[in-house]
């Protein structure tokens, strides 16, 4: 990019913002074409469409995107603070390690939250043992965001005849029908449920100079080689580098934020490329790092004014984590379905998203129906074998060779209790690639998480049964022991005993450091976070803005 | 400011592509995994870079019965001994140490229930089957199975899958890259339903 802006370190620059992520990418978009200098630190490189692959072997197996795996960040989970954590063959948290973040390998599912989500508490009542708590802002404050991000970033559906109300309609019709859609539909008609069209960050049709889907299939883990996923990478970092205001720093590991005499913080520090330690001044600090990356960079920027870690007065930061608990039953059916074309889920069916206290647990979700371990075929061959078949052998091959294009997963994704006992901490012993203390992640989904999955799980099996599977199995609900969804670790409220942001995601105790990613999240959703992330990140940026102008940070 | 500087040997140990536990991780944790050996499919008769014509032929006609050659072809014809062989000639390199270990060990207990047998390669395949079999639970098996998975799957790049004949065996038109709805059969019928106007 011809404008895009070099800052020099030793000069405060009007933001940091450390992640480039589905928040950071859109506040950088947001500051800078409001002409505010700013730098974006992201610790992966800056890969752009053209070096995104069809790689398996790398991107599955190999983390490419996530910047390698547990022997390289040294993560550790455990289930409870009496335990040793330890580090699995799978990171616990995981997130993409590129300029663009999460944004440019999630799968794309886009879902709103519904009014109901952000008052919960208030309808249902207090779940002692828990955080179960309000957000301190409306649907309606927020719903004019999730139609600048449906406008800006660029999403593809339609209504469904649960959604909550929106201002605008989808600027794009939905991606087409998949064969796994249409047998959702056949199942759910037969049960007298809903199938609706999965909106979709994912672009149907050319939009904003942006090329459509080709529905290669590689949207699950990979990045787009055509940018019509709708990540910041392709959305929204080009109109921030554009602006003449942004500077992306990519490779660039932030391990501290420092604080003045005042209280204030005022320089971020962080390893370069080449691993030397460089600082940068600014006049405020953004972190968007997700979940896990904030709340530990929060927690090693301790001080003596900060002594449980910077804006951690309250004690929550790295609290309340919630993952989203998920629920899989796979089926076969006679005809091919290659479902390994085109985006993942093209139906979902959202009967079950709001709480019913007839079922006696807290909780809802959504399901869904997708190729997910018949989308490519080292997954399929790992994990999409039926129960019985051997592991290796004729039969091994043949039912390969026969499933692979016969075969969908019917998921269900729930809701995640808030619980101080689910929290990010530092690992006292492991640290990554920097040195940097590693994530540890301590997380036992409340029982009722684990009940909305099972019900999701019995409802999902009659879906395969309705819609004429020949074969399905119920693979095991277990405890959550890892994921993608980093939400809750730094809640926005209107208390500062216990919450970690305000309203606007401006620190309770440090008045030019935002927080604002899925750490924001005070409930958990049903299970597709980036719609609300982004929009978060959209709403943010109004009221940074504003606080900027009049002088106020 | 402090002039830290992250240590070489730990940010190296990173900073390259050369790393990653996962590949194997789902069904041999402990191994190391294998990287980019970045390397176009092989004929069979090709020189090895690190095992020898021996031990290539033991990981080959074990990975042959692991997914066999039928009325279609199989981990030999994909040449799934090569992606062995570049794995263990770079990032697995740790690993061939213990993978010839286990190779040793595997060839030993051979001679107990076939004393006469002249290796694991000459035994008629349903003595390899019982074999096998009997040696299912050990990491060594696993590292075979796994390994034989990511070689006959992977891109031809990495060894094996020669000319996607893995691909083409399960449906996959992968290659492609780009599709046209409808996809499949399920989602054409349904087409056809809405165009009669149902």
């Amino acid at each position: 990019m011809a404008n895009s802006a070099r800052f020099d370190s030793r000069e405060a620059v009007d933001f940091a913002i450390i992640g480039s992520g589905s928040a950071g990418g859109i506040l950088a978009k947001e500051l800078s074409t409001a002409g505010f200098d700013v730098v974006v630190f992201e610790q992966g490189p800056y890969r752009k469409a053209e070096d995104f692959t069809h790689d398996e072997l790398s991107v599955l197996f190999r983390d490419e995107l996530l910047g390698g795996g547990p022997d390289v960040n040294g993560q550790t989970f455990r289930s409870n603070e009496n335990e040793t954590a330890v580090s699995g063959w799978q990171a616990p948290a995981r997130y993409a390690q590129t300029v663009g973040g999460s944004s440019v390998h999630f799968t794309a599912n886009f879902w709103r939250l519904r009014p109901t989500d952000f008052k919960e508490r208030s309808l249902l009542g207090p779940i002692s043992g828990t955080n179960f708590a309000d957000w301190p802002i409306s649907y309606e404050e927020l719903e004019p965001y999730y139609t600048r991000v449906d406008w800006e970033i660029g999403v593809s559906g339609a209504p469904g005849p649960f959604d909550a109300p929106r201002s605008r309609p989808f600027p794009m019709p939905p991606l087409p029908i998949k064969s796994s859609g249409v047998l959702l539909e056949k199942g759910a008609a037969a049960l007298g449920l809903h199938a609706q069209p999965e909106p979709h960050a994912i672009l149907s049709q050319a939009f904003n100079g942006r090329a459509p889907c080709m529905k290669c299939g590689y949207c699950m883990y990979y990045g787009c080689e055509v940018g019509a996923k709708s990540s910041t990478l392709a959305a929204m970092i080009p109109l921030a580098e554009a602006s003449g205001h942004c500077e992306i720093r990519a490779d660039s590991a932030v391990f501290r934020i420092e604080t003045d005499n005042n209280g204030r913080a005022s320089e971020v520090l962080y390893y370069d490329a080449a691993g030397n330690e460089q600082a940068q001044k600014a006049k405020a600090v953004i972190v968007s790092a997700n979940g896990a990356e904030t709340a530990r960079l929060l927690l090693m920027s301790a001080s003596e004014q900060h002594p449980d870690g910077l804006g951690n007065s309250s004690g929550f930061v790295g609290r309340n984590l919630m993952y989203n608990a998920h629920s899989a039953v796979d089926a076969v059916f006679e005809q091919p379905l290659n479902d390994y074309k085109g985006a993942q889920v093209s139906r979902i069916i959202h009967d079950f998203y709001e709480t019913d206290e007839a079922r006696g647990f807290y909780g809802g979700g959504g399901i869904d129906a997708r190729p997910l371990w018949s989308a490519t075929p080292i997954f399929h061959a790992l994990l999409g074998m039926p129960p019985g078949v051997p592991r290796w052998g004729a039969e091994f091959k043949d039912t390969m060779a026969h499933n692979f294009t016969r075969q969908m997963s019917i998921i269900g994704s729930t809701t995640s209790l808030a619980l101080d006992s689910n929290n990010i901490t530092l690992d006292p012993k492991n640290t990554d690639k920097w040195e940097r203390p590693s994530i540890r992640v301590t997380y036992r989904d409340h029982e009722d998480d684990l009940s909305v999955a099972k019900f999701l799980r019995d409802r999902s099996t009659e879906l395969a049964d309705a819609a004429g599977a020949s074969k399905f199995w119920r693979h095991p609900v277990e405890p959550t022991n890892g994921g993608e969804h980093l939400l809750g670790t730094c809640r926005m409220g209107d208390d500062p005993a216990s919450s970690v942001v305000d309203r606007y995601h401006r620190s309770h105790d440090v008045p030019n450091l935002f927080i604002c990613d899925g750490s924001s999240m005070v409930t958990s959703g049903r299970g597709q976070p980036t719609m609300t992330i982004m929009a978060l990140a959209f709403r943010a940026a109004a009221h940074i803005k504003a606080a900027a102008a009049s002088n106020q940070i | 400011m402090k002039n830290n500087k992250v240590s070489r040997r730990q940010f190296l140990k990173s900073s390259s592509a050369l790393t990653g536990a996962s590949l194997l991780r789902i069904s041999a944790p402990s191994m190391i995994a294998i990287t980019q050996a970045a390397c176009t499919a092989k004929r069979a008769q090709a020189a090895y870079k690190v095992l020898t014509v021996k031990e290539a032929a033991d990981f080959a006609a074990i990975a042959a019965r692991i997914i066999p050659t039928t009325d279609t072809p199989g981990a030999t014809e994909a040449g799934v001994i090569h992606f062995f062989d570049n794995a263990f000639a770079a990032e697995m390199s740790k690993a061939l140490s213990s993978a010839r270990a286990g190779l040793a060990e595997f060839n030993a207990a051979l001679t107990g229930p076939y004393p006469g047998a002249s290796g694991f390669p000459a035994l008629p395949t349903d003595e390899q089957d019982a074999f096998l079999t009997s040696r299912e639970s050990s990491q060594f098996f696993d590292l075979c199975r796994a390994m034989t998975i990511f070689g006959f799957f992977s891109m031809s790049k990495y060894g094996g899958n020669k000319d996607h004949m893995s691909w083409d065996l399960i449906g996959f038109e992968g290659r492609h890259g780009a599709w046209e709805y409808p996809f499949g059969y399920y989602d054409a019928e349904h087409a056809k339903e809405r165009f009669r106007g149902e």
